[in-house]
């Protein structure tokens, strides 16, 4: 078994179970605007116009959380495009701010490392600050906090840039460093000159550290969340049944879509932009 | 007479019930003495003992109808008597068993040997040979056909008298006779169905009566087009045939070689839509389309729908080859004989009424081939040398209901998502990716991560209808517990003491409700959107097809009337057309367009016979064109621009020449036009060549213009247009906006990517494409452009939009059409459509006027309407409340032809009302939508 089609399976999960968790409406006609209780007299009540109506940048502030939702689900897409090996993430319930991550870690000096992490998003986000990544459990790894299990992501995004930086360039970073190690300017000193002065010691303390994470994976999340990711040892019961969905939904994704009554049209041969130029209709015209 | 009157009461149970104890020995027994009495009958009557005069089958077959006696009346008791052991002997045969290994019954086999069946046949025939008879005769064989326990139809002596019995029928039978035969062809159709080996048998039976017809068939097809309940049995009755024809190549070769049933079927709907009201009798100003209630209440068309609603289901079941013959003789024997002249008919009333059938027509028809046939026809016919659908498109921009009912015939084709459709409407105009400037390929594609388009739409929301100033029932701001991550602080102190990160704080946000919906509207119309096109032949990326390749197809297809102006002067540049050696007079869809396009001149409405004079179309015009360029000058002098002078004046120009609409005075949110001038001017030089021709061009253009009634603004339009060849002149002013707007911003600097150094961020970002420098392209682009007209994104674009921009004039049912059509069109997930509706930050070449735009111009009309009127928030507030219940009586209800009671009473002048909320409403759709393809667009979808 591949690890990787487990990785891009669960990926793919992670964005349906985002989908599903998406507001689901009932369905309106165009132009719908909110229903009032019949019998209700038109209430006139001329406008203030003390209340201007533009904020700043000339939207309204009550769409403002729209913007910051749909910018975050957009990253969120971005992430899922990315496929970035061995990271999966899941933003949170409660918050699109908040999102749970794991790495697998699959060679070099931390393989076999499990991490779970929280990746904290400004609320101002595009314009504010970069997200944080904290790890639930502190790393022994130089840019790691031994403390607070902040990952320096600073570093590598000294200014956050909108459109520029995305958050799964994040992701790839929180993942780099486990395999190509920094020591300058370290949030971990003792990691950071135990690397530049005795690599062995260090690794054992890494392979120590690892052992640490991996033995902390079945506890409970952290964090209070229905979309927190959770771990447990493998209950037939109920993962054989998921990995056989999963990989027979692998095996023919094109069976989903034959069912469905929406389909378009197309008699354009492909390289031509001539309509009704496929060879099979040449009976008119 | 007996023997009919129990088969149609249908007493066959009580029967049964009786021989179920009775052993097949008696019952043979039995029936064999019944035969024997009828024999006894029979032969005292044979013709043959008392004439020499042989009757052979098909003989008395040609006697059908004629009253033949043979040797005098037979004796009632003696008739009735026959009956009686006929009718017993039938429950017999019916009832009877296979034998084992599906060998005949003891009955069955006697029934063969002694020729039974034909027998009583022919003892019918000596009788007098009536309807009644007839019917007899017909209700015997339904019974036997759809009853009996083991295969008749196998056996020639069954076989043979019906067939015999059949053609008798045919010719003129009377109403009883025909509502008989078609019932009992459609029971041996469905034999047929289920045991496709009889169907050899009718025809080796046709053969051995030396007729070549497969009979079953033949006798169905003068029934095709008959309304009511025959009909209907006898359409059945065909398809059960039409999807044997799949499988059995002699049937479907017979079908289409020996019959005339693709021809019958073709011309059949000639033939019904000649009987189809000529005119409609609208009940309302609104009505835009035959809904169900309506045509319900017209039996012609109820009665064409059948028909074509049986060429669509036989195109589905029927082989290929009769397929392919139904479909050429649809488009050849109706569509362009009969339909497209019927789109040309001399009346507004006579034209809307054919396309509203049109609509219809495709609303009904879901087969792919036949859908194909009646799009092949708007797309590709010439009707007098003019393409259907530019007729159809022209006609969107007549201020009559035929452009509304236009309008509702192209959300139909829209809605098919059909790609050779979209192509031929605006995909090819946007395909070359000339109406953009050539720095905004590659933005093509990018999406809007952060809704900076959607804020930019919305912040178009008339003050006057921000939902700050609604009071509470018209807008929902539903407090709405919006959660964010923690600050910092608090989480690391919960991280420290491991007491469980419940670190979420809720803050109360105040949100348009509404706005919801719309966002899940937007959902689900681009899922099933994208759904559909993954049959599409190409992405639309503005790279597939390659923009470059098709630069000059277009121009060899698209007639050069259109090009050799911008849209909205089309018009007035077709004034020059006839004097042109090559085109001495305009093809007659483009005077048509110069017609309607007339017509809309505001406030003077003229009759069309007054239109023949070509002059005076030029002149209204003109007139039109320069008092909006002058209106435009006006007004953007009036308004203060928050742009710099250069700026602004910029703006002007571009928008005046471009197509001389009102929107001028937005100046900073036209970031179309928004070129700052120190790039511009930088690659003059490189390009005076095409500046020079591109001037000359220009002046010959602008002189012509002027010719009519223009003279007095012709020095300002000369200065217009040199400011333009200045901005053309830079390829890249596209980049401009680059400080303004982030999204532009490619800048990196080194020392952060140094420090990244992840090869693979490179990989896939849209970003890294920016710094690719597009020299090359300019290159391309200047030598190109030579041969390029002015860019141009199509008439039906052109149309649409200008229908749009006229929002505040329309009436309420219009602009739902006109918003509703974009909004589909904006559901359209291909990026070159999608990046030139919704891309706010798009630069798009001057003469390209953008959706944006127009709206842009429409918020400052209703800014300026709403400064001038006190009473406007009032009003306002009573219109939300109108749409309100029209919306509440409309799902309670259905759509009908008949308008809830409010919107009629509405006074003219409020119609801008009405139009400012649903503007309103308009942008918020659209920023849904823009929203919803920043997610959805670029996720694959599962389910």
């Amino acid at each position: 078994i591949n690890p990787y089609d487990y990785e891009e399976q669960s990926v793919q999960q992670i964005a349906e179970q985002q989908q599903r968790a998406s507001p689901s409406r009932p369905s309106f006609g165009k132009k719908q605007l909110p229903t009032i209780p019949k019998n209700t007299a038109p209430i006139t009540k001329p406008a203030s116009p003390a209340t201007t109506t533009q904020s700043i940048n000339g939207t309204h502030a009550s769409y403002g959380p729209f913007y910051l939702e749909y910018s975050l689900l957009a990253e969120f897409t971005l992430v899922i495009k990315q496929k970035l090996p061995g990271i999966y993430v899941q933003p949170s319930y409660k918050s699109a701010l908040m999102w749970f991550g794991v790495i697998f870690i699959r060679h070099g000096l931390y393989q076999d490392g499990v991490f779970k992490f929280t990746v904290y998003i400004p609320d101002n986000y595009p314009d504010g600050e970069c997200p944080r990544v904290v790890f639930d459990i502190p790393v022994f790894h130089p840019l790691v906090d031994p403390v607070s299990g902040e990952l320096d992501v600073r570093r590598a995004f000294t200014k956050w840039r909108r459109n520029h930086n995305h958050i799964w360039q994040v992701l790839m970073y929180a993942r780099t460093v486990f395999y190509k190690i920094n020591t300058m300017e370290p949030l971990n000193p003792e990691a950071a000159v135990l690397y530049d002065k005795d690599v062995q010691l260090f690794k054992s303390k890494v392979v120590e550290s690892v052992k640490l994470c991996n033995s902390h994976l079945f506890d409970q999340p952290k964090i209070d969340d229905p979309y927190a990711i959770s771990f447990s040892p493998w209950n037939p019961a109920v993962h054989d049944e998921a990995k056989e969905r999963m990989f027979t939904h692998k095996r023919r994704p094109e069976d989903h879509h034959k069912g469905l009554q929406v389909s378009g049209l197309s008699w354009v041969k492909p390289g031509s932009t001539q309509p009704f130029s496929k060879d099979e209709n040449s009976q008119q015209s | 007479m007996m023997m009919a009157s129990m088969v149609a009461n249908g007493n066959r149970d009580g029967q049964a019930l009786v021989l179920t104890g009775v052993d097949p020995e008696t019952c043979m027994i039995v029936f064999k003495n019944h035969w024997a009495q009828v024999v006894k009958i029979l032969e005292k009557h044979d013709p043959l003992r008392t004439t020499n005069h042989l009757v052979s089958g098909l003989g008395s077959i040609g006697l059908s109808g004629s009253h033949v006696r043979f040797g005098g009346p037979v004796p009632g008791d003696e008739a009735s008597a026959v009956q009686n052991y006929v009718e017993h002997m039938l429950f017999l045969l019916m009832e009877e068993d296979a034998g084992q290994a599906g060998a005949m019954g003891p009955i069955l086999e006697f029934v063969v040997m002694e020729n039974v069946m034909e027998r009583l046949f022919l003892w019918s025939l000596r009788r007098q040979f009536t309807d009644d008879m007839k019917l007899e005769q017909l209700k015997m064989y339904e019974m036997i056909v759809g009853q009996a326990r083991q295969p008749l139809l196998h056996h020639k002596p069954v076989l043979r008298p019906l067939m015999m019995l059949l053609s008798s029928c045919s010719g003129t039978p009377t109403p009883r006779v025909e509502a008989e035969l078609v019932l009992l062809l459609n029971q041996l159709c469905c034999v047929l169905a289920k045991d496709p080996s009889v169907l050899e048998l009718f025809f080796h039976t046709s053969e051995d009566q030396g007729a070549t017809n497969f009979l079953i068939f033949s006798l169905l097809i003068p029934f095709i087009h008959r309304e009511g309940q025959v009909g209907q049995q006898a359409r059945d009755a065909l398809l059960l045939i039409m999807s044997l024809s799949a499988e059995n190549q002699r049937v479907a070769q017979h079908i289409a070689e020996n019959t005339y049933f693709c021809p019958v079927l073709a011309t059949g709907l000639s033939g019904l839509y000649s009987s189809l009201p000529t005119k409609l009798e609208v009940s309302s100003e609104e009505w835009h389309c035959l809904h169900r209630e309506d045509w319900l209440q017209m039996p012609a068309l109820v009665q064409f729908l059948n028909s074509l609603e049986f060429c669509n289901a036989v195109i589905q079941v029927a082989h290929p080859s009769i397929r392919d013959q139904l479909v050429n003789y649809i488009y050849n024997g109706f569509l362009v004989p009969v339909l497209a002249p019927a789109l040309h008919k001399l009346t507004l009333e006579e034209v809307m009424t054919t396309t509203a059938y049109l609509d219809l027509f495709l609303r009904s028809v879901s087969e792919p081939a036949l859908l194909q046939t009646f799009l092949t026809f708007i797309l590709l016919h010439r009707h007098e040398n003019v393409h259907i659908l530019d007729t159809l498109v022209s006609r969107v921009n007549t201020p009559f209901q035929l452009g509304t009912v236009s309008l509702a015939l192209f959300r139909t084709l829209i809605g098919l998502y059909c790609e050779d459709v979209m192509l031929q409407l605006i995909l090819r105009y946007l395909v070359p990716c000339n109406h953009m400037m050539l720095s905004q390929r590659r933005v093509v594609k990018e999406r809007d991560c952060y809704s900076v388009s959607a804020a930019k739409i919305l912040a178009l929301t008339p003050s006057c209808c921000s939902p700050e100033h609604s009071p509470p029932p018209l807008r929902q701001l539903d407090s709405i517990l919006w959660s964010k991550g923690n600050e910092s602080k608090t989480e690391e102190s919960c991280l420290e003491d491991g007491s469980g990160h419940s670190c979420i704080i809720g803050s109360e946000i105040y949100l348009d409700v509404s706005y919801l919906h719309y966002l899940y509207d937007a959902r689900l119309g681009i899922s099933s959107c994208i759904r559909a096109c993954r049959v599409w032949s190409a992405p639309y990326d503005g790279e597939d097809p390659p923009p470059d390749e098709y630069q000059a197809s277009l121009e060899l297809e698209w007639d050069d009337s259109y090009d050799a102006g911008p849209p909205a002067n089309a018009e007035t540049t077709a004034a020059e057309r006839p004097a042109q050696p090559l085109a001495p007079e305009p093809p007659k869809h483009i005077q048509a367009l110069r017609r309607t396009a007339t017509m809309l001149v505001k406030g003077s409405y003229i009759e069309e016979s007054d239109f023949q004079d070509d002059v005076m179309v030029y002149n209204l015009v003109a007139k039109k064109d320069v008092r909006d360029t002058l209106d435009g000058r006006r007004s953007s002098q009036e308004t203060e621009s928050k742009g710099s002078e250069t700026e602004s004046q910029l703006n002007d120009n571009g928008h005046g020449f471009a197509d001389s609409s009102r929107e001028v005075q937005e100046v900073p949110l036209s970031n179309g036009l928004s070129l700052p001038l120190q790039r511009a001017t930088v690659e003059v030089g490189s390009d005076t060549e095409r500046s020079k021709e591109v001037k000359e061009n220009i002046a010959d253009h602008n002189s012509k213009v002027q010719s009519p009634t223009a003279t007095d603004i012709g020095d300002e339009l000369v200065a217009q247009y040199e400011e333009l060849i200045r901005t053309l002149g830079g390829g890249e002013v596209g980049a401009g906006t680059e400080g303004r707007e982030p999204f532009q911003n490619p800048i990196v600097t080194p020392t952060e990517e140094d420090e990244m150094d992840f090869g693979s961020f490179s990989v896939d970002t849209p970003e890294v494409d920016k710094h690719a420098p597009s020299l090359f392209g300019t290159k391309l682009r200047s030598g190109s452009a030579r041969s390029q007209p002015l860019p141009f994104t199509g008439p039906f674009v052109s149309v649409l939009l200008s229908r749009l921009e006229n929002m505040l004039e329309n009436s309420v049912h219009v602009n739902l059409l006109v918003t509703g059509i974009l909004a589909q069109l904006a559901a359209y997930p291909q990026p070159l459509l999608r990046s030139f509706l919704l891309n706010t930050n798009m630069v798009f070449q001057p003469s390209v006027r953008s959706l944006y735009q127009v709206l842009a111009s429409l918020k400052n009309q209703i800014e300026q309407l709403a400064s001038t009127r006190k009473d406007f928030p009032e009003l306002i507030t009573s219109a939300q409340h109108c749409l309100l219940a029209r919306e509440s009586s409309l799902i309670g209800h259905g759509k009908t032809m008949s308008s809830p009671p409010q919107l009629k009473t509405i006074s003219m002048a409020r119609t801008e009302v009405f139009a400012t909320v649903l503007f309103t409403e308009f942008l918020k759709e659209l920023a849904a939508i823009a929203q919803e393809h920043s997610i959805l667009s670029h996720i694959p979808m599962e389910e």
